[in-house]
């Protein structure tokens, strides 16, 4: 029988290099010339009333300058806040429900668990956070309950937690999807042995489950993360215009008042802030757990 | 007996299939002389009644393109590829005019290359610093206070009225980018300033912030329309279009000539771009659009009130129209240049002192 | 003895939950298809007091839509697919290699999506016209490609993450080349990851408004574009029953993949199948 041809051992490293190529191009391409073309307007002096900068305005720290001031400041901490909060407790329902659905459904119903999640996903987020805001805002039909339950449905709270609502609504699916593949691969005889030694099932899947799901975990909290901290149809209509991301306020510069130098300074400081949170969670879990 | 050959056969199959074809299409076949002219117009009500106006005539075929978000968000797709322009007139407001004229991307227009101008009142067509007419009005709407009688625990008579405890989250109030602004020069007019002096409206509206009677800040067109179909607010400040698609619904009483309350004016119209190669023919299809027959049709549809003064204004407008005496007393009209210049600043100013106390 | 206890109680508040979470993830499909039958001219608090079909009918009546529908699936389509091819080769080129800054590397796969998308619109608007390109569909390519290539690298690297290097290395030691072990075994278990990356990918592309808004011009623009642009003083239900049909579409597709290939076979089951 004919040996398979240039059989070598695997080499960690060694022709990588070209398969990364595609992507190299597209990221550049696509991504970090456009960005640093943005760096660049954001130090350009922008004249109000004109449209974006002028092509040879002079350069300036105004722009980031002007984002010194607590308020800003307060809307960073409140787009971090509620999107951390959001993307904890997405992971938090996720998991038991993909581990559910791959363990304790037949396959015919798993089928159509992921069907339904499938199709969750092609519902338009528009269309989806105008549904909640009809269902659970002021003008909705719980407005009885909540306020017989003594919460105000136009409070501040409130809609910060609906606000973190709409955001689960979107982050439930596609984490529960994403840790769908991670918990298929993690040996179920695992936790029955530990169960078999005397271990409750909590403490097992504590300490071998979820360990072991840790890089699929990490995965659907960035998702749920990034996607949240750039979210804009979610708080704009479920935030009634008084719980503002970032954003929002990005698109007030870039699409309203023509403000583009502004928007591209909040725009590096965001894309920077967000940047050195990943790299500081995934460093911290790939260290600890793999 | 006639004998086909295969290829008469063919060829008359083929011009069958194509006549058909041709006729299936449908489309009304134009003179091949319409010139083919792009045009950026609001949807909805705005663009059904410019293609109705289309309809009626056939010098020019237009390609509608639509704006997608406020009239803001198309500048930065102009400002990325001029000087090569992409559409022919840009149907805006004086909220993006002005932006426009400073960039110097449009033509001035003058009575002779658009003869109905003539009879549009020339103190409201918009100047560059030269004094040239840069934009072409069509129509007038208002930005004022309304709200809805059926809902309403508080008859709103004057800005005080506002601040009334039975409004509990029940105000829409626009946002720092939506309606020019104008609602905080009302409450600076309330309050003893002006558009050049607006310490008191933003003291003014602290306190209004601070209140709690504000629902919703509506940041986009269909925030406030929304608002109050859904019954979350009963009333608020915005602009023409939104009130009128709410009253389509709902008794909504507008306040155009209450005492207290003002009444801002906008215009709605057409700005006509260079380095277009139509220019004349766009012209001419702007010069229909504004005819007293057509402005008629237009107000009827879209729900903005004519400028040509030999046009019919509909009842469904009485309360845009003011005699003298009424326009003096309930309308004001802001320098417009400092409005919009100030924009930046009232906006920031706006997310740094206001928005934390919502 | 007090282990049981908890496991016990521990069961129950996960099912309680998962109950709740699958009634909290309906609730907004039911409401958005009583939406797309509400016949009323606006957007007004429930119940609708009547149903009609009228979206259906405008959807359908407006060219508009069409074209723009017509777009958006063309779009997606090739995005997608370029994504993915871009997305696997990536995804194993980094999981194989070990170096320095890997997780920096793997972090900066991210970034896309760490600006809101009216940003990489903005951006990319801006950049491509410095190029010269304007043309609408070109345009719209790149925007889609840049924000669906991050969910097929992730979610493939997340998948690929999971797999015992032992039974690549099995697979080795029998003859196999790389290539063969990859395409054998490593990607067959990844699979269910991939796919959910493409969907997600197909998802994002589908649904995108602020990139798309950015990137559209005079004759070319998507479906949501489209949708968005017909609201102007009016929340215009017709987004609605878009919404509806585009869920009975994908809906339909599902069924069919599983009557023909079988759904668990196309997304996978991993190697332990309960």
């Amino acid at each position: 029988m004919k040996r398979e041809s240039r059989r070598r051992p695997a080499q960690p490293g060694r022709g990588s290099l070209p398969l990364l190529l595609p992507a190299g191009a597209v990221f550049l391409g696509l991504f970090f010339l456009p960005m640093a073309g943005l760096f660049l307007e954001s130090f350009r002096l922008y004249v109000p009333g004109s449209i974006g900068s002028s092509a040879n305005a002079p350069l300036t720290f105004a722009n980031y300058l002007e984002l010194l001031t607590p308020a800003f400041a307060g809307f960073f901490f409140e787009t971090l806040r509620i999107s951390l909060f959001a993307s904890l407790t997405g992971l938090l329902f996720a998991f038991p429900l993909a581990y559910w659905m791959t363990r304790s459904l037949s396959p015919r119903w798993r089928a159509i668990a992921v069907g339904f999640f499938v199709t969750l996903m092609f519902l338009s987020v528009l269309v989806r956070t105008y549904a909640l805001e009809l269902t659970f805002g002021a003008a909705g039909p719980l407005r009885p309950l909540l306020l017989s339950v003594g919460i105000s449905p136009n409070g501040r709270g409130y809609i910060e937690t609906l606000v973190g609502a709409g955001l689960l609504h979107y982050i439930v699916p596609m984490a529960t999807l994403t840790l769908l593949g991670t918990i298929q691969n993690v040996d179920p005889r695992l936790v029955d042995a530990a169960q078999a030694l005397g271990a409750p099932a909590w403490k097992a899947h504590l300490t071998i489950t979820l360990p072991l799901c840790m890089r699929g975990l990490l995965a659907a909290f960035l998702f749920a993360f990034t996607f949240s901290i750039s979210a804009f149809v979610i708080p704009m209509i479920l935030g009634k215009g008084r719980v503002l991301f970032i954003s929002n306020l990005v698109y007030n510069r870039f699409s309203e008042i023509a403000d583009y130098p502004s928007g591209a300074a909040i725009s590096i400081v965001l894309f920077a802030v967000a940047l050195a949170i990943v790299y500081v969670m995934s460093h911290q879990v790939s260290k600890r757990w793999t | 007996m006639l004998h086909l050959t295969r290829r008469q056969t063919l060829r008359g199959a083929a011009a069958g299939a194509v006549t058909m074809l041709a006729g299936a299409l449908g489309a009304p076949r134009r003179a091949a002389a319409a010139t083919a002219i792009t045009a950026v117009e609001w949807g909805g009500d705005v663009v059904n009644a410019m293609k109705q106006i289309e309809a009626k005539q056939d010098k020019v075929q237009v390609n509608w393109v639509l704006h997608q978000g406020g009239s803001g968000a198309i500048l930065p797709k102009i400002k990325a590829t001029w000087p090569q322009a992409e559409y022919d007139y840009v149907a805006g407001w004086e909220g993006s005019f002005s932006g426009m004229i400073k960039e110097d991307w449009l033509v001035p227009v003058t009575v002779a290359t658009v003869p109905n101008l003539a009879n549009i009142p020339q103190k409201i067509i918009v100047k560059n610093a030269k004094g040239e007419w840069m934009a072409v009005p069509r129509a007038v709407g208002g930005i004022y206070f309304a709200y809805r009688k059926d809902i309403s625990p508080v008859e709103i008579k004057s800005i005080e009225d506002l601040f009334d405890p039975r409004l509990k989250g029940k105000i829409c109030w626009p946002g720092p980018t939506q309606s020019m602004m104008l609602q905080l020069v009302a409450l600076a007019l309330h309050a003893g300033g002006n558009e050049h002096n607006m310490d008191p409206g933003w003291d003014l509206m602290k306190k209004l912030a601070q209140s709690g009677n504000i629902g919703r800040i509506a940041v986009t067109d269909t925030d406030f329309t929304t608002s109050l179909t859904s019954g979350e607010t009963v009333g608020g400040f915005y602009s023409e279009p939104q009130l009128t698609a709410v009253a389509k619904s709902f008794p909504l009483v507008r306040l155009t000539k209450q005492e207290g309350l003002t009444t801002f004016l906008y215009q709605s119209g057409f700005a006509v771009f260079k380095n277009r190669p139509n220019l004349q023919p766009t012209l001419d299809f702007i010069n229909f659009c504004i005819s007293p027959e057509m402005s008629s049709l237009y107000a009827e549809v879209a729900g903005e009130a004519p400028l040509n003064v030999k046009a019919k204004t509909p009842d469904s407008l009485k309360h845009l129209a003011f005699t003298p005496e009424e326009f003096d007393k309930y309308v004001y009209v802001p320098d417009f240049n400092e409005v919009l210049t100030q924009q930046d600043a009232w906006t920031k100013r706006w997310e740094n002192e206001i928005a934390p106390l919502l | 003895m007090g282990g049981r206890v908890l496991d016990d109680g521990f069961r129950l508040l996960a099912l309680v939950l998962i109950g709740a979470i699958i009634c909290f993830l309906l609730t907004p499909i039911i409401v958005t298809v009583v939406m797309a039958f509400d016949a009323r001219a606006y957007l007004g608090p429930l119940p609708p007091p009547a149903l009609s079909l009228r979206w259906f009918a405008q959807f359908f009546s407006d060219d508009y839509f069409l074209r723009g529908l017509s777009v958006s699936v063309q779009l997606a389509v090739l995005s997608v697919t370029i994504s993915l091819c871009v997305g696997v080769t990536t995804a194993f080129a980094v999981e194989r290699a070990t170096f320095a800054g890997k997780e920096a590397l793997i972090s900066l796969f991210l970034s896309p999506l760490l600006v809101p998308p009216v940003v990489t619109g903005f951006a990319l608007l801006l950049f491509l016209s410095h190029l010269g390109l304007i043309n609408g569909f070109a345009r719209l390519l790149c925007g889609h490609i840049i924000i669906t290539v991050p969910y097929t690298i992730r979610a493939t690297l997340a998948g690929l993450a999971g797999i015992d290097r032992s039974l690549t290395e099995a697979a080795l030691i029998l003859g196999a080349t790389e290539r063969r072990a990859f395409w054998d075994v490593t990607l067959p278990l990844a699979r269910t990851s991939i796919v959910s990356g493409a969907i997600f990918a197909f998802a994002v592309s589908m649904d995108d408004v602020a990139v798309s808004i950015m990137l559209t011009d005079a004759n070319t623009f998507t479906l949501p574009v489209a949708l968005i642009s017909s609201m102007r003083a009016n929340f215009d239900l017709s987004i609605a029953a878009a919404s509806v049909m585009l869920m009975l579409v994908t809906l339909a597709l599902i069924v069919i993949l599983e009557k023909f290939v079988g759904l668990n076979r196309v997304i996978g089951q991993g190697v332990f199948r309960s």
